[in-house]
């Protein structure tokens, strides 16, 4: 077991950005192994995948492209990065912590009797041990895991957690096919629908939420959106007005909704309970605005501004707009 | 046909406070059934009042985790079983689906298990997962509505609620599914049936009755370190003589430091 292999990810035949990421933080932990850095494209057709995965950094790019891998299924998907890792042979996987990606390295950890490290946050080499580090319990309690010498890791990690890889023209690198196993896939993907109005807000780097603090749905979709907006942002919601029906669940941020880590996170009228805080304590920059100066809110709050959002909503988006040119 | 659901007690809140050994001391916090898994039990028993045959709430904890499971006896599963021993103490989401396989195969009758999306407490979220491929069964993860189980044909069809998309999959029994948040209403036990579940007590399995070493549950990554999450930098308030001064000293200092 050496080095380290990286699940990729694509979107509209581009590698995704928790991909780069990963590639990135990547190329250092194997350096740090003294191995190689090698990524897997598993997939109906890899079109440029694997070229895009040796740009970023991959030392070899192992490829396994079957009809039976058009959609996901974890029987199928889990099956091609067996055989990848069989040839691999990595003593660290990677992949990034999406719903699919979680069904894909739980299910491969245990197939493999890894050890694994769900949703975390670092990554580190020392000594030739690797640890990962993962926040459990609300955000409130952070963890250090360190993995068995002589047993696979696999680490999922939460997006926005490490600087992308940058292109490198002209690297190059060793791009290896590999035989689809025979494999019975027991599930069967009858339809894949897009979600009306969806928004993935674990993708987005700017996110407007509204609480119960905007009073009321039509005062939410009032002064929310135009300044998300304004920010090119993603809108999210307290599990409060979510529950009362103003926004549907993917909108919901916190322990028992979506954990995101964008660079700015602006949380209007907004109390701050500690469920609330677990799914976004980790943003880089959170901006509060609260007209009650004492909500816990204003305790992670790298800029807080006490006052009332129906006053302060409008003349920020004004401003916003005027001085962003959005 | 027999549903097993996964049910874990957690603490209500994670205020929690750390022993000298890393464990979690959540001493005083009151202990609940994972808000995911009351999802799981509400499904479980609206499948089981439809289908018959029994239900069975599974959990694996310490010995004195009943209460959670009267609980679920009073919402209306059929049966319960808790696996406890010291040897299932420090073991990992990985070592909890291995113990929880052994005792799903040793039930031997088992069509369908059902379990929350995650804990509330380790959010993992990794468990249904690894049983599913413990046992050897399909899996069908994040569902937000069961659309049909049927016991006949072995099959059931279920909406996977990813990020971006609705996936609908069918998948043969028996199998493993983990539900979400949005996907029923769970129901309030009525006070006739929590006393009379008040006195049952759920058969107790060990490491040894389900055929496990310790080697078997040895974590493979193992709790080096443990923190309290550090507060974040204290920030500043925005100050101003009015909304539209703070409006603007703020907008000011999201450009300023490239926040924006
Ligand atoms: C098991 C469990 C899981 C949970 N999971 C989540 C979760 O995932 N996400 C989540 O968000 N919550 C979650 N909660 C709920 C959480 O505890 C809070 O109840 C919820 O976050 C409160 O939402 P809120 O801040 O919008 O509402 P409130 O707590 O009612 O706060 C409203 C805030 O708006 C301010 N305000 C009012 N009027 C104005 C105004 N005109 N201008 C400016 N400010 C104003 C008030 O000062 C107050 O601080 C969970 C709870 C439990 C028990
Ligand atoms: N100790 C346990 N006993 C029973 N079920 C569990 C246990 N741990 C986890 N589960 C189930 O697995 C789900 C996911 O948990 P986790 O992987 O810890 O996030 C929970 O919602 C439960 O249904």
């Amino acid at each position: 077991m050496a080095g380290v292999l990286v699940c990729v990810e694509q979107v509209g035949g581009k590698i995704a950005a928790i991909t780069r990421e990963l590639l990135g933080k990547g190329r250092a932990l194997a350096d740090a192994l003294g191995g190689p850095l090698a990524a897997a494209v598993v997939g109906s057709e890899a079109g440029d995948l694997a070229n895009q995965a040796v740009a970023l950094g991959a030392d070899t790019v192992y490829v396994v492209t079957d009809a039976a891998l058009a959609t996901y299924t974890t029987d199928g998907y889990v099956a091609a990065a067996k055989a990848i890792a069989a040839q691999a042979q990595p003593a660290l996987v990677l992949a990034g912590a999406s719903f699919q990606m979680r069904d894909f390295g739980a299910a491969l950890a245990a197939d493999l009797n890894a050890g694994l490290a769900a949703d975390a946050t670092d990554i580190t080499v020392a000594g030739g041990q690797i640890s990962a580090v993962r926040p459990s319990h609300g955000g409130n309690v952070i963890n250090t895991l360190t993995f068995a010498a002589g047993r696979p890791a696999v680490v999922l990690a939460r997006k926005q957690s490490f600087p992308e890889a940058t292109e490198q023209a002209g690297r190059s690198g060793s791009i290896q096919n590999v035989a689809m196993p025979a494999t019975s896939v027991r599930t069967k993907v009858v339809s894949v629908a897009p979600k009306s109005g969806a928004v993935n807000l674990a993708d987005a780097s700017v996110i407007v939420s509204g609480g119960r603090g905007l009073g009321n749905k039509d005062n939410y979709f009032k002064l929310i959106p135009p300044l998300a907006a304004a920010l090119g942002a993603a809108y999210g919601a307290s599990r409060a007005v979510v529950d009362d029906g103003w926004v549907p669940y993917e909108h919901q941020v916190g322990q028992t909704g979506k954990t995101v880590s964008p660079k700015l996170y602006v949380a209007c009228g907004i109390s701050g309970a500690i469920q609330h805080l677990a799914g976004m304590r980790t943003s880089r920059s959170i901006v509060a605005i609260n007209k009650d100066p004492d909500a816990p809110i204003f305790r992670v709050a790298t800029y807080g501004l006490v006052g009332d959002v129906n006053e302060v909503l409008p003349l920020l988006t004004e401003q916003l707009k005027a001085r962003l040119g959005r | 046909m027999h549903i097993v659901v996964c049910m874990k007690q957690v603490p209500r809140d994670n205020s929690v406070k750390l022993n000298a050994d890393l464990s979690i001391n959540a001493d005083g916090i009151e202990k609940i059934i994972n808000l995911f898994d009351e999802y799981a039990v509400e499904e479980g028993i609206a499948w089981n009042e439809k289908h018959g045959g029994k239900l069975t709430v599974l959990s694996m904890g310490n010995a004195d985790w009943t209460e959670q499971i009267r609980r679920a006896l009073a919402m209306g599963a059929t049966d319960s079983l808790l696996l406890s021993d010291p040897a299932f103490t420090n073991t990992d989401t990985l070592g909890a689906a291995r113990a929880v396989a052994a005792a799903i195969r040793k039930l031997g009758d088992v069509d369908l298990v059902i379990t929350g999306r995650n804990s509330t407490d380790d959010e993992s979220g990794a468990f249904a997962p690894a049983l599913a491929r413990h046992l050897g069964w399909p899996q069908i993860t994040y569902v937000g509505k069961i659309q049909d189980v049927d016991p006949a044909a072995k099959s059931i069809t279920a909406e996977r609620n990813l990020e971006t998309v609705v996936e609908t999959v069918q998948s043969p029994l028996p199998a493993v599914v983990s539900v979400i948040k949005d996907i029923n209403s769970p129901r309030y036990p009525s006070l006739l049936k929590i006393k009379r579940v008040a006195k049952i007590e759920p058969p107790v399995w060990s490491a040894a009755d389900l055929g496990l070493s310790a080697a078997d549950l040895a974590p493979a990554a193992a709790l080096s370190a443990r923190v309290p999450a550090p507060a974040r930098p204290s920030g500043e308030m925005i100050t101003g003589a009015d909304a539209a001064a703070k409006v603007t000293a703020l907008v000011n200092k999201l450009l300023e430091n490239q926040v924006i």
